[in-house]
C-alpha cells in the first residue's frame, strides 16, 4: 500500500500544492505573488518526483494507475504548461481585479487530472482524470465573471463539454460492457480475441467515443465551442485552455484509440483521417478571415489539432513514431502557443482592450524586443526552422510518411495546410514590422513575471528547434513503456 | 597540399564562412541604433571578411582527393542520423564566392538608399547571407532544408519592410510560392530518408547526400520525390509557369534585395537540381527531362517576349531573368558536359551581369525616383559614365562574345543541340529577341534628346559616385575576365560536372 502511495506521489504533491496555495493566500492576503511562489515550488517538487519515476513502469491501485516514463513526460510537460501560465497571468488578472490564488489552485487541480489521464490503466480512472482536468477549465473560462463575453464562452464550453463527456461516458460504458473489462490493455486483448468484424455494441461504442473525443480535442465539425470560449476568456487563460486541456485530450485519445481500440484501427483510421483533414483545412481557412488576433489563434489551434491527429493516424497504422510525434508536437505547441498568448497578454495592458490586427501595426518600432519574440512564436507556429514548430511538424510528417497509406496522403494535406497557415501568421508579422504605427496605440505591460514567461517560452521554442535530440530521446523512452 | 590549405584545413573553415555573417548580425544587434554609420561599417567589415575567407578557401578545393573538400561532420540529431555536414566542391565553391561577393556589394550599395531602420536591415541581410551560404555548403538534406527555409525569412522582411509601395503583396506572394514548394520538398526528404532507413534498418546516413546517392531504386518514390524537389527548385529558379512571383518581388524589393534575389536566390534552384534532385533521383530526372526542357524553352521565349513590352525598367530585367534562367534548366537537363558546363556558367554570369543591371537601375532610381522607361530619354547626355556602365552590362547580358554572358549561353545551346536540334534552334532565335528588348530599352532611355522628365530633375541627375563605381567595378572586371577565359571557371568545376554526369546517368545504367 505504501508502495502505491509512492507511485501516485506526483498526484498527491500537486493536490497538496493546490491546498497550500489556498492556505498561503489565507495566511498572507494582499500578497499577489505569494500563492504563485508556493505553486511554482510545488511544481518543482512534483517535477523532481516525476524525474525519479521516469526509470521504469510501476503500477499501483490494482493496475488503475500506471506510473513510469510516459506519465513522467506528460507530468513534466503539464507542469511546464502550468508554470508558464502562472508566470504570464497574475499581473494581467490583478489589473482586472481577479484573484490569483484561486486561479493557481484551479490550474493545479487541472494538472492533477492531466496526470491521472496520463497514468490511467482503465476506463474509469481515465474518465475521472478527464473530468478532473476539464472542470477547472470551465471555471477558468468564466473567470472574468463580470465580462458577459467570458460568461457566454464559459457557458458554451461547459454545456458542450458536459454534453460531450456524457457521450464519451456512454461509449465507454458500452465498450466496458462488450469487452467485459475496464482495463485498457485487456480490452485490446478481448477485441483481438473477438476477431474480425465489428459487433453492434462495439461499433456503437466506437462511434460515441469518437464523437466525444472529437469534441474534447475540438476537431471539426465538433469545434464550435472553441472560438467563443477562447475569445471570451482572459487572454492568459485562453493560452492555457488552448494548450493544457488539448494535450490532455490527445493523451486520452492515445489511451483509448492506440491502446484499447488498436485492434479496431482499420475501422477508425478512415474516420480520424477525414476528421484530421477537415480540422486542418477548416481551421486554417477560417483563421485566414479573422481580424481579431485572439480569435485567429483560436482557429489556428483547431488547425494544430488537425496536425496532431495526423500523428494519431500514423500510430494507428502501426507506426509507433506517430505517438512520439504527437508527444513532441505537444511540447513544441505548448511552448509556442503559450508564447503567442503571452505576447497577446503583454499588449493588453489596458483592461477591457481587445487586440485587432490593426492595433498591432508598427509595434516593432516601439517595442522591438517584444515584437521580435512575437515573430519567433509566429514563425514557429508556421513551422519555419530553426524553431520547435518546424521540427514538430517534420516529426509528425515523418511518422506519417513511414506509416504509408492514408497517413502519407495526410502528410501532403498537412504541409499544404502549413502553407495556408503561413499566410495568416505572417500577416501578423507584417502588421508588427511593415505597417506604420496605429493611431491608437496599444498599451504594453510587461511585468517581470510576464517577461520571464515570454523568455522561457522563447528559449524553449528555439532550443527544441536547434537541438531537438534530447526531447526526441525523452519521447522515444516515454512510448517504449 | 599547399601551406595555405594546410593552414586553413585545420580550421572549420566552412562553418566559419557560413556562420560569420550570423555572428556579425548578433554583433550589430548589440550596437546602438543611433549610430547608423557604425552599423553600416560593421556590416561591410563582416561581409568583406567573409568574402576574404571564401577566397582563401577557394584554391584549396582542388587539392583534396575526395569529392568534397574541407568536410565537417558533427552528429546533430542522432536518433535520425541527422548530421551537421558541410563540404565544398568546385561548383559550390564558385557559388559561395559569388554569394560572398554580392553580399558585400549589396551592403555597400545599401549605404545610401537605406536610411530607415538601418540596424534591422543589416541584421536581416547578414542572416540572409548565412542562409544562402548554408544552402550551398550543406551535404545533409535536413540541414540543407533548414538553411533553405532560413533564407526565406530575411528576404521576406527585406522586401516587406524596405520595399516599394506594393511591397506587402509582393512579399507575401514570394513567401507563399516558395513555401508551398519547399514544404512538399520536406515531405520528399523525409520519405527518402525513411526509405533508406527501411532498406538498411538504420537511420545512419538517412539524410546524408553522399550516402543516399544511387541507393534509391523504388521508381514510385523516385518519381514522387523528384517531382517535389523539382517543384521547389522550379519555383526558385523560377521556371515557367511558376515565375509569376518574380517580377512582383523584383519590382518591390529595394535595390540590394533585387540584386541578391537575382544574383543568388535564383541560383539556389539551379544548384538544387544539380546537387540534390538529379543525383538522388536520376531515373525520374531522365523521365521528367523532356517536360523540363519544354518548360525551359517556353521560359526562354516567353520571358524574352514579355520583356519586350515592359514599361517598368526593373520588370523588364526581371523578365529577362526568367528568360536567362531558362538556359540554366535547359543546360542541366541536356545531361551532357557542354550543357551542364554552360548551365553553371550561365548561373554565375547571370549572377554577375543581372546583379550589375539591378545595381544600375537602383542608381538611376536614386536620382529619378522613377523607373518608367517612357519618361526617360537622352540620359547619356547628362551622365556619360552611368550610360557607359549601363551599356557595358547590357551588352554582357545580350551575350556579346568576349564578355562572360556569351560562353554560358553558347555552351548550353551546344549541349541542347546534341539532344534536340529543334530545341536549340528555338532557343537560339531568342538571343535575337534579347538583343531587341535590351538594346531597344537602352535606346529609349539613354539616346536621343533629353526627355522633359529628366530635364526637370535639373542638377539632381548626377553621374555615378565613387562608392557606386566600387560596387560595379568588381562585377565588370569579372565579366571581362570570364568572358575572355571561361576555362578559368569550367576548369574549377570540371570535377563537379563529371561527378554530376556520373550520378545523372546512374538511372540509365541500371
Amino acid at each position: 500500500m505504501s508502495g502505491d502511495l509512492l507511485t501516485i506521489a506526483p498526484l498527491i504533491t500537486v493536490g497538496l500544492t493546490a491546498v497550500a496555495v489556498l492556505l498561503s493566500d489565507g495566511l498572507t492576503p494582499n500578497r499577489r505573488y505569494a500563492p504563485i511562489a508556493v505553486a511554482l515550488a510545488g511544481l518543482g517538487v512534483t517535477s523532481w518526483i516525476l524525474l525519479q519515476q521516469s526509470g521504469g513502469t510501476v503500477t499501483a491501485l490494482s493496475g488503475a494507475y500506471i506510473g513510469g516514463p510516459f506519465v513522467a513526460y506528460l507530468g513534466l510537460l503539464g507542469s511546464a504548461v502550468v508554470a508558464i501560465t502562472l508566470l504570464i497571468s497574475p499581473d494581467h488578472l490583478a489589473a482586472r481585479r481577479y484573484p490569483s490564488a484561486e486561479f493557481a489552485a484551479t490550474l493545479l487541480f487541472a494538472l492533477c487530472g492531466a496526470i491521472l489521464v496520463g497514468a490511467s490503466g482503465d476506463l474509469v480512472t481515465l474518465f475521472i482524470g478527464l473530468e478532473l482536468m476539464v472542470i477547472p477549465g470551465y471555471i477558468l473560462a468564466g473567470y472574468a465573471k463580470r465580462d458577459p463575453l467570458s460568461t457566454e464562452g464559459a457557458v458554451k464550453y461547459f454545456l458542450l463539454g458536459s454534453f460531450s463527456s456524457a457521450i464519451l461516458l456512454f461509449g465507454i460504458v458500452l465498450l466496458w460492457g462488450s469487452a467485459g473489462t475496464a482495463s485498457l490493455t485487456e480490452i485490446a486483448t478481448a477485441l483481438t480475441a473477438a476477431g474480425a468484424g465489428l459487433q453492434p455494441a462495439v461499433a456503437m461504442a466506437l462511434a460515441l467515443i469518437t464523437t466525444g473525443v472529437a469534441f474534447k480535442i475540438a476537431a471539426v465539425p465538433f469545434h464550435y465551442w472553441t472560438p467563443d470560449a477562447y475569445q471570451g476568456s482572459p487572454t492568459p487563460i485562453t493560452g492555457y485552455l488552448s494548450v493544457g486541456p488539448k494535450i490532455g485530450a490527445f493523451v486520452l485519445m492515445i489511451k483509448i484509440f492506440l491502446v484499447a481500440l488498436l485492434p479496431l484501427a482499420a475501422s477508425w483510421i478512415p474516420v480520424v483521417a477525414i476528421l484530421a483533414t477537415a480540422t486542418m483545412t477548416l481551421g486554417n481557412l477560417v483563421a485566414l478571415t479573422q481580424s481579431n488576433v485572439k480569435r485567429m489563434l483560436a482557429y489556428s489551434s483547431i488547425a494544430h489539432t488537425g496536425y496532431l491527429m495526423v500523428g494519431i493516424v500514423a500510430a494507428g497504422e502501426g507506426e509507433a513514431s506517430g505517438i512520439a510525434g504527437v508527444l513532441f508536437y505537444s511540447a513544441a505547441y505548448a511552448l509556442m502557443n503559450l508564447g503567442a498568448f503571452a505576447f497577446l497578454t503583454a499588449v493588453q495592458g489596458r483592461p477591457g482592450s481587445t487586440v485587432q490586427l490593426s492595433d498591432l501595426a508598427g509595434l516593432g518600432r516601439k517595442h522591438p524586443m517584444l515584437a521580435l519574440l512575437a515573430a519567433l512564436f509566429l514563425l514557429s507556429l508556421t513551422g519555419i526552422p530553426p524553431t520547435a514548430g518546424f521540427f514538430a511538424k517534420a516529426y509528425v510528417i515523418l511518422s506519417a510518411v513511414q506509416a504509408g497509406g492514408i497517413a502519407s496522403v495526410l502528410a501532403i494535406v498537412a504541409v499544404l495546410n502549413a502553407a495556408i497557415a503561413a499566410f495568416y501568421y505572417l500577416r501578423v508579422v507584417i502588421y508588427l514590422f511593415m505597417r506604420d504605427p496605429a493611431e491608437v496605440e496599444v498599451q504594453v505591460a510587461t511585468a517581470p513575471l510576464l517577461r520571464a514567461g515570454l523568455i522561457v517560452a522563447a528559449a524553449g521554442t528555439l532550443l527544441l528547434g536547434l537541438l531537438p535530440g534530447g526531447l526526441i530521446e525523452a519521447v522515444v523512452k516515454a512510448i517504449a513503456s | 597540399m599547399s601551406d595555405l590549405t594546410q593552414l586553413i584545413g585545420g580550421l572549420p573553415i566552412l562553418s566559419m564562412i557560413t556562420l560569420l555573417p550570423f555572428a556579425g548580425a548578433l554583433l550589430i544587434a548589440l550596437l546602438p541604433s543611433s549610430r547608423p554609420s557604425l552599423i553600416r561599417m560593421a556590416a561591410l567589415a563582416v561581409s568583406l571578411t567573409t568574402f576574404v575567407l571564401s577566397l582563401l578557401m577557394l584554391p584549396g578545393i582542388r587539392e583534396f582527393s575526395s569529392e568534397f573538400a574541407f568536410s565537417e561532420q558533427l552528429s546533430w540529431i542522432p536518433s535520425f542520423g541527422i548530421t551537421y555536414h558541410l563540404g565544398v566542391d568546385g561548383l559550390s565553391g564558385a557559388l559561395v564566392v559569388l554569394t560572398t561577393l554580392l553580399s558585400w556589394i549589396c551592403i555597400l550599395a545599401s549605404f545610401g538608399p537605406i536610411q530607415n531602420r538601418v540596424k534591422e536591415y543589416f541584421i536581416s541581410f547578414l542572416i540572409l547571407e548565412t542562409g544562402m551560404l548554408g544552402v550551398f555548403l550543406s551535404l545533409d538534406l535536413f540541414l540543407f532544408y533548414i538553411f533553405w527555409e532560413i533564407v526565406l525569412v530575411p528576404m521576406y522582411l527585406i522586401i516587406g519592410i524596405w520595399g516599394g509601395a506594393d511591397r506587402i503583396y509582393a512579399t507575401i506572394k514570394f513567401v507563399l510560392y516558395t513555401l508551398v514548394g519547399s514544404l512538399l520538398m520536406l515531405v520528399a526528404i523525409l520519405a527518402t530518408a525513411f526509405s533508406h532507413q527501411a532498406a538498411t534498418g538504420s537511420w545512419t546516413g538517412a539524410f546524408d547526400l553522399i550516402a543516399l546517392r544511387g541507393t534509391i531504386t523504388d521508381p514510385t518514390l523516385q518519381a514522387l520525390a523528384f517531382g517535389a524537389f523539382a517543384l521547389a527548385f522550379a519555383i526558385k529558379v523560377p521556371m515557367f509557369p511558376f515565375h509569376t512571383w518574380l517580377p512582383d518581388a523584383h519590382v518591390q524589393a529595394p535595390t540590394a534585395g533585387s540584386v541578391i534575389l537575382a544574383g543568388v536566390l535564383l541560383k539556389l534552384g539551379g544548384y538544387g537540381f544539380i546537387r540534390f534532385a538529379i543525383p538522388l533521383f536520376p531515373q525520374a530526372a531522365q523521365d521528367f527531362a523532356p517536360l523540363i526542357i519544354a518548360l525551359s524553352v517556353i521560359a526562354i521565349i516567353y520571358g524574352a517576349i514579355v520583356a519586350i513590352v515592359q514599361t517598368d525598367l526593373k520588370k523588364l530585367i526581371a523578365y529577362s531573368s526568367v528568360s536567362h534562367m531558362g538556359f540554366v534548366t535547359l543546360g542541366i537537363f541536356s545531361f551532357n558536359q557542354q550543357g551542364v558546363d554552360g548551365a553553371i556558367l550561365q548561373m554565375l554570369n547571370h549572377g554577375l551581369i543581372t546583379s550589375g543591371l539591378f545595381l544600375l537601375v537602383g542608381i538611376g532610381y536614386e536620382r529619378t525616383h522613377d523607373r518608367e522607361i517612357a519618361k526617360m530619354g537622352g540620359w547619356a547626355t547628362r551622365t556619360p559614365v552611368y550610360a557607359a556602365l549601363f551599356g557595358f552590362f547590357l551588352f554582357a547580358s545580350v551575350g556579346l562574345p568576349g564578355l562572360s554572358g556569351f560562353a554560358g549561353e553558347f555552351l548550353v545551346l551546344l549541349g541542347a543541340f546534341l539532344v534536340n536540334p529543334m530545341v536549340a534552334g528555338a532557343a537560339t532565335l531568342v538571343m535575337i529577341l534579347a538583343a531587341v528588348y535590351l538594346l531597344w530599352m537602352y535606346q529609349r532611355i539613354f539616346t536621343g534628346p533629353l526627355s522633359p522628365f529628366l530635364k526637370g530633375l535639373g542638377s539632381h541627375l548626377t553621374d555615378v559616385t565613387p562608392i557606386e563605381i566600387a560596387t560595379l567595378a568588381p562585377l565588370a572586371a569579372m565579366i571581362v575576365a570570364f568572358g575572355i577565359l571561361p576555362s578559368l571557371l569550367t576548369n574549377a568545376f570540371a570535377t563537379s560536372v563529371a561527378q554530376f554526369l556520373m550520378y545523372a546517368s546512374g538511372g540509365l545504367i541500371q
